[in-house]
């Protein structure tokens, strides 16, 4: 039997790994791939907050998640474009145009 | 379980949605060789009607959804708010984007996206519809930051955006995942039901601080606010105006339907915090105001400072803080569109957001300089203007809670960003210009910087009406924890 707390300590490690990445990236590319892990430690989360909770708003809540998650990664996909057409790159470092 | 849903609480938005969907299907259907132009001109017109329509359900308060959908009167006072920027930001961006031939009819669309994004946050009751409608204004957002495909400044502003906004979204849903845990429920009045008989637990204390970051990031508060300035100064204008308007103001409509009204039994764990992040807030905002010399950064440093002010009304707490939030706001939706206004008639003729550039403006166009001087010393907070009763009620109410130092800082801040406002008034009617040219206004962009200047000026003079206004929005909030 797995418990709630092995399951929120895996959502909690997703959730730095996916933290982690965001701040430390320098590809916008990855930045992108470490924030959908941000959504899915919550995803875990909520499932497991549902399974131990008895109710069934969690597992809905996930869906409406995953949907989110898409149309983030739809739009940001499309900006990714954009700046590799306009700078040739896509390193986050090179966004510094403005600074003050 | 069968209720009845009472379509009449939704009827506003979805009579937005609508407009939407035929705008949309019209715009994909319609053959290449008719024009669209209208498509801008339809939109103002509705949301005039749509004002007129929001003006007869002020009396409506009640549940439907399953409790998930809530139209109250704070709901109802935002949904005003957000139509009248509305109006504003439309209009802007039918003057800005004339170059972009017929792609600025996509962007109307997207703005009408944001609109209903809005509305639905001022309405929900529920955790889930919470999250969904702040995405969909934010969705909206990132494209539109990014809508000059051509302009190396706006896709670094959206990609830089899209990162921290989907960062601060899942933070909030990350959040909602450990409320949702312990209270075992997404609806607000479950929630509230379980703050009032709990004590603040640790597993509680995280997810609100997870919620709380997602709403800083929104209002633009301290540690998450590394993107204002530069979102606010590579994003076309009409989106600059939106974000440091509707954006902001949605941000602290959910801090007051969470923090006055389903935490508000644990008022007491968070007030200091939220009086010591504001305090470094508008110190920060402010102080780095000083040094800038692009407007529209300028702005973002002062939009920093102005949420440092207002999360002083959070921190008040009580019936005279949340309404001093809802005035402030009411009196920062005039004074900052005039300022966008005049920077976008100003770049349009100029190309130019450079605040060395606005040198000698009163020779240039006489209406445009008299719309940023009335805009300047409101946001500067001077009587008898807008921006000054706003002030002095907060103030007011963070004097009356006991928190001296907090007003302190405040008054100094005050005297501060006097000086970079009235830097550039100075700039404006002082100085000679370097290019003399006469700034042409269109006629309906003249009537708006008129009715700016009146909203301006009326609010500060008759508060009267409009403060009333904002403390009946708060009286009649659902599920509120007010004395």
């Amino acid at each position: 039997m797995i418990t709630l707390e092995a399951y929120l300590i895996l959502s909690g490690i997703i959730f730095s790994v996916g933290l982690a990445g965001v701040i430390t990236s320098r590809s916008v590319l990855k930045v992108l791939l470490s924030l959908e892990l941000l959504l899915a430690a919550s995803n875990l989360s909520f499932v497991a907050f549902s399974k131990f909770n008895g109710d069934y708003t969690g597992q809905l809540v996930v869906f409406f998640i995953i949907l989110v998650a898409a149309a983030e990664v739809a739009i940001g996909l499309a900006i990714i474009v954009l700046m590799y057409r306009q700078l040739s790159t896509i390193q986050s470092d090179e966004l510094r145009t403005m600074k003050w | 379980m069968y209720t009845v849903i009472k379509w009449n609480l939704i009827s506003l938005e979805a009579l937005m949605a609508v407009i939407l969907i035929a705008l949309t299907v019209t715009d994909i259907a319609l053959p290449k060789k008719i024009k669209r132009d209208w498509i801008g001109d339809f939109s103002i017109i509705s949301l005039s009607g749509l004002i007129v329509f929001w003006l007869t359900q002020s009396a409506l308060n009640g549940v439907t959804f399953s409790n998930m959908f809530v139209m109250d009167s704070l709901a109802w006072f935002f949904k005003g708010f957000f139509l009248l920027a509305m109006v504003f930001i439309f209009a802007m961006t039918r003057e800005c984007f004339k170059s972009l031939g017929e792609r600025r009819n996509e962007f109307y669309l997207l703005l009408w996206l944001a609109l209903i994004g809005m509305c639905f946050i001022a309405s929900s009751a529920d955790f889930l519809l919470l999250f969904i409608s702040i995405e969909i204004l934010t969705i909206s957002l990132y494209v539109m930051t990014a809508y000059l495909k051509s302009d190396r400044l706006s896709i670094e502003a959206g990609m830089k955006y899209l990162i921290l906004g989907a960062l601060s979204s899942g933070f909030l849903i990350y959040g909602i995942s450990f409320l949702y845990g312990t209270t075992h429920s997404t609806h607000f009045d479950v929630i509230q039901r379980y703050c009032q008989t709990h004590a603040l637990s640790a597993m509680t204390l995280f997810a609100m601080v997870l919620i709380f970051s997602s709403v800083g990031f929104k209002i633009a508060a301290l540690p998450f606010s590394l993107w204002v300035a530069d979102v606010y100064q590579g994003a076309p204008t009409p989106v600059t105006a939106l974000l440091s308007v509707g954006s902001k103001a949605a941000g602290f409509l959910i801090l007051i339907r969470l923090f006055f009204g389903i935490f508000g039994a644990w008022h007491f764990e968070w007030r200091l915090a939220l009086a010591i992040l504001s305090a470094i807030t508008m110190t920060y905002g402010n102080l780095v105001a000083l040094f800038q010399t692009n407007i529209k950064r300028l702005l973002g440093y002062s939009s920093i400072s102005h949420a440092g002010y207002l999360l002083m009304g959070a921190a008040a707490g009580g019936a005279l803080g949340a309404s001093g939030i809802n005035f402030y706001l009411l009196g920062y939706l005039f004074t900052n569109l005039a300022a966008f206004l005049v920077i976008v008639i100003f770049s349009i003729t100029t190309k130019s957001d450079e605040i060395e550039d606005y040198d000698g403006l009163s020779q240039r166009s006489g209406l445009l300089a008299c719309t940023m001087l009335f805009a300047l010393v409101s946001l500067a907070g001077m009587p008898p203007l807008a921006g000054f009763f706003g002030k002095f009620i907060l103030l007011m109410a963070v004097i009356k809670s006991g928190y001296i130092w907090l007003a302190f800082i405040a008054a100094m801040n005050i005297v501060i960003s006097l000086y970079y406002y009235l830097l550039i008034a100075k700039r404006i009617y002082v100085d000679s210009p370097r290019n003399p040219s006469l700034i042409a206004v269109p006629i309906c962009m003249q009537l708006l910087l008129v009715f700016a200047i009146f909203g301006i000026v009326i609010i500060g003079i008759f508060q009267g009406p409009f403060l009333d206004a904002a403390m009946n929005a708060v009286k009649g909030m659902y599920l509120s924890h007010l004395q």
